[in-house]
């Protein structure tokens, strides 16, 4: 299977906070080739010393990372970057703050070489409640938190925490099953929760299925590379974002003796998560012994090899 | 050293003209009106060459489209007119209407036995299932019976969907592609519906990467004037997505307009759609101001507000789209708006704002009024594009502050229905591009086609705004039906008005341009339902005449 690209949707409306949020990501990439996709250059503030070249439409980094502006057309510049021979490991793009967030991310599936991962939508703690009851964009910005797999408030730092608590409990409450995230422990290790779960076992595939359909809502993202009972002569490939999940098996052969470990990870929102609950649904998941009869099958396709 | 003198004579020439209302013979020299009235009236300039080719013919003002795009130019010229609606083509040509699919199938037909390279993809534009009869999706089964091997791709006029058949699904490797916009049967096939560009883009990339903007094909300018033209526009816009700001694309303009027997004027407006802020738009525009021909002129800026109502994306105030409640969607940010429009105004610019539905026109007026409050200007004549949904107390505050608009009348005849079934319901419908009220309050209101969304053809708009008929035969709204007289004029001097151009087109009157259109018949003394039938001879644009056919 040639490798997809993941792609990663930036919604929220005008000024809540997508392109700050942008430029950290890209400052503090490390060892991901992040390319990220504006509307405007002019809004976007890389410091100067990470700049290592800029070229008409596009912005390199210094940590290889690269911004670029939509231009026009939006679909003609992700497809470009998908066919790069040195293609991103990411792919972020900003909507514009008056696009549905969902239709954007239907671009993430219009190549063959990139894949929808998930949809963030940014609102601002400050404003978001009025802009939600404005005449003109109220039903905008309603429909953009709805689109999230994952919902970013911004300013958190400049409202005070009881503003804060009611923002989120209105959130809560105007968008059954958004989660939520603050934007002022935005690095990665501190707004995410990682847990993974490892096994030296091929996996039952219907367990599995049925895991990942009940994982609790503040699990944000979820991939692995996995080894079933009725496919056990490949990987299957697992990616869980936001209400979607696909568990499909990799086109390249694995021989029966292969180290043929599972790995999940799954990424929740700090503070948020119940990791008791996650530990609970995988553990029907992870098989206690390796049944006889797989073993059997094991040795005969590896004899037949 | 003036020009020679040419007495054009006429059965009867309608001026338009405020105070002289008729006349017999118009003199022209140097592309300019010398003298209105009779024979013995134009000789006092002295001798003369009489042209008698249309003494038996009605002259009229040059009628102007006030809202099209050139992207219809580009489609005459890289693609095949296959769609449900009667269009001419740049030849002049009547193409009939494929009104269903078997149709559809046999003129694709046609089309693929005179194509040479077998490897050359086939493309068609103007296809809607919407309008056809039956109504019947266009899915790869229909478009396989053409060609299993060549690759189809059939744009449908809303420009948001395309029908593929299977070589095109093969060669683009639509199995790859996980759009929902890529329709799939039971068994998970694509059935070669694509919807929204999202889905649509890597069959056009593969088989139709002309149709990407930005083309400088002389073709377009030629085809996008001649095509107004054979239906008797003497001028006509293009609607402000075009990027006269790139110095290619702006030579390529100049030199296919500057040709002495380029057909019609075009007037454009500047680009504040793809260009992204403020300062850019600005700077663009006035760089472009005075750089265009006699036949290329710039003028005003347009921006746009929301999407379009038949695609649901309009922005409409309260209950909303019809039974679901929902609205459409902002192509910018109010918030924007509010700074943006001013920006605009402050710099002295005319701004031309697509409002389709109501909310959106709420909104343009609410921006003009804050820069109004900041920065008051006269005779701006900012306008509204579409604004199908004007009612009386939005048209008294554009009144208010100067805002003119040019309605989409057309969308009575070919989309009255749909309206009323799907988008607006009875009441919203039959109230749609009020162009009674506007008159009445003095808003300066045109119409337009909007082409390629509906064919251009000032006669045909003239009629829809004098009749408001659907294409079914029901009467949309008797109470905004304006007489036939109104309806020429906003197809003259109001569109001339909102151009800023009503000095020098719109009317004929001694001094201005020598643009006329040449009828068969008297569109004022007609049954005002047999208007759209008169045949259209020619047209006059500087002196020089240009035949219909």
């Amino acid at each position: 299977m040639t490798r997809q690209i993941p792609v990663t949707v930036i919604g929220g409306y005008l000024g809540a906070g997508k392109t700050t949020l942008l430029n950290r990501l890209l400052a503090e990439a490390q060892n991901v080739k992040l390319a990220v996709l504006v509307n405007d250059f002019g809004s976007v503030n890389i410091d100067a010393a990470l700049i290592s070249s800029r070229d008409g439409e596009t912005i390199n980094l210094a940590n290889g990372c690269v911004c670029c502006s939509i231009g026009d057309n939006l679909g003609l510049a992700l497809h470009d970057l998908a066919e790069r021979p040195d293609g991103p490991d990411r792919i972020l793009i900003e909507a514009s703050g008056v696009a549905d967030p969902a239709k954007i991310s239907h671009y993430a599936e219009s190549h063959p070489r990139l894949a929808l991962d998930s949809i963030v939508v940014v609102a601002d703690a400050e404003t978001v409640r009025a802009r939600a009851d404005d005449k003109y964009v109220g039903d905008l910005v309603r429909l953009q938190l709805a689109a999230a797999d994952a919902i970013v408030l911004s300013r958190t730092d400049i409202v005070d925490a009881e503003t804060c608590r009611a923002v989120r409990t209105w959130i809560e409450t105007e968008i059954p099953g958004a989660r939520l995230a603050a934007s002022h422990d935005l690095d990665h290790g501190q707004m995410f929760v990682t847990r993974t779960f490892e096994s030296e076992l091929p996996l039952d595939g219907a367990a599995l299925r049925a895991a990942l359909a009940a994982l609790p809502a503040d699990v944000v993202r979820a991939k692995g590379i996995v080894r079933l009972i009725e496919a056990p002569d490949r990987h299957s490939v697992l990616q869980f974002a936001g209400r979607r999940w696909s568990l499909e098996p990799d086109t390249a052969e694995v021989g029966p003796l292969e180290r043929n470990r599972s790995v999940i990870v799954c990424i929740g929102l700090a503070g948020s998560i119940d990791l008791a609950r996650l530990d609970a649904c995988f553990a029907g998941v992870l098989p206690s012994a390796l049944p006889a009869a797989l073993i059997d099958e094991l040795h005969q396709g590896a004899l037949r090899s | 050293m003036p020009g020679p003198i040419t007495v054009f004579s006429a059965k009867k020439i309608i001026t338009m003209d405020a105070s002289v209302e008729e006349a017999t013979h118009v003199a022209v020299r140097d592309g300019i009106i010398l003298e209105v009235g009779n024979l013995d009236d134009c000789g006092a300039w002295g001798p003369y060459t009489l042209d008698n080719r249309f003494a038996d013919s009605i002259l009229i003002p040059g009628l102007i489209e006030s809202h099209a795009h050139l992207l219809d130019g580009l489609l005459w010229a890289k693609a095949h007119y296959v769609g449900p609606i009667d269009r001419y083509d740049p030849a002049g040509t009547l193409q009939k209407g494929l009104t269903n699919n078997a149709a559809l199938v046999n003129r694709l037909r046609e089309i693929e036995s005179r194509m040479t390279d077998p490897t050359k993809p086939l493309v068609g534009w103007g296809v809607d299932p919407s309008l056809n009869d039956p109504i019947a999706p266009i899915t790869r089964l229909e478009l396989d019976q053409v060609s299993k091997t060549r690759p189809i791709f059939l744009l449908h006029a809303s420009c948001h969907v395309a029908s593929v058949n299977s070589a095109t699904l093969d060669v683009a490797n639509y199995a790859a592609i996980k759009a929902p916009g890529v329709l799939r049967d039971a068994s998970g096939a694509p059935t070669g519906e694509l919807r929204e560009m999202a889905a649509m883009l890597v069959a056009v990339r593969a088989v139709a990467a002309d149709m990407i903007g930005g083309s400088t094909d002389a073709a377009q300018f030629y085809n996008f004037a001649r095509v107004a033209q054979a239906r008797g526009a003497t001028t006509i816009v293009d609607g402000g997505g075009s990027t006269y700001f790139d110095p290619a694309f702006l030579s390529a303009a100049l030199a296919a307009t500057a040709a002495e027997d380029f057909p019609a004027r075009i007037v454009a407006h500047n680009n504040g759609i793809t260009v992204p802020g403020a300062d850019d738009m600005i700077r663009f525009a006035k760089a472009l101001e005075g750089k265009g021909n006699d036949k290329l002129a710039f003028q005003g800026i347009k921006i746009i507000l929301d999407g379009s109502n038949q695609g649901f994306t309009g922005r409409l105030r309260p209950p909303g789209y019809l039974g679901s409640g929902e609205n459409g969607l902002w192509n910018r940010a109010p918030d924007e708006l509010r700074t943006l429009v001013p920006a605009l105004h402050n710099a002295g610019l005319q701004i031309v704002a697509h409002c389709n539905a109501d909310q959106a026109a709420e909104m343009f007026i609410e921006a003009v009024a804050l820069a109004q409050a900041a920065k008051p200007r006269f005779d701006h004549r900012h306008f509204i594009v579409h604004g199908q949904l004007l009612d009386e107390s939005l048209l008294r505050r554009m009144v208010s502050l100067g805002i003119h608009a040019t309605l989409f009348s057309n969308h009575l005849y070919y989309w009255g229905e749909f309206h009323r079934a799907h988008t607006f319901g009875a009441f919203r419908t039959a109230a749609l591009n009020p162009a009674a009220t506007a008159l009445r309050l003095g808003v300066v209101v045109s119409a337009h086609s909007d082409t390629p969304v509906s064919p251009v053809d000032p006669l045909l708009t003239l009629w829809c705004a004098a009749n408001r008929v659907s294409a079914t035969g029901r009467v949309f709204g008797p109470r905004e039906r304006v007489s036939a007289y109104d309806a020429l004029k906003m197809m003259t001097f109001n569109a001339a008005y909102l151009l800023h151009r009503d000095h020098e087109i719109g009317s004929i009157r001694v001094g201005k341009r020598a643009d006329f259109t040449i009828l068969a018949r008297d569109p004022l003394a007609v049954d005002s339902m047999a208007i759209r039938d008169i045949p259209v001879h020619g047209t006059i644009v500087g002196g020089r005449v240009f035949a219909a056919g």
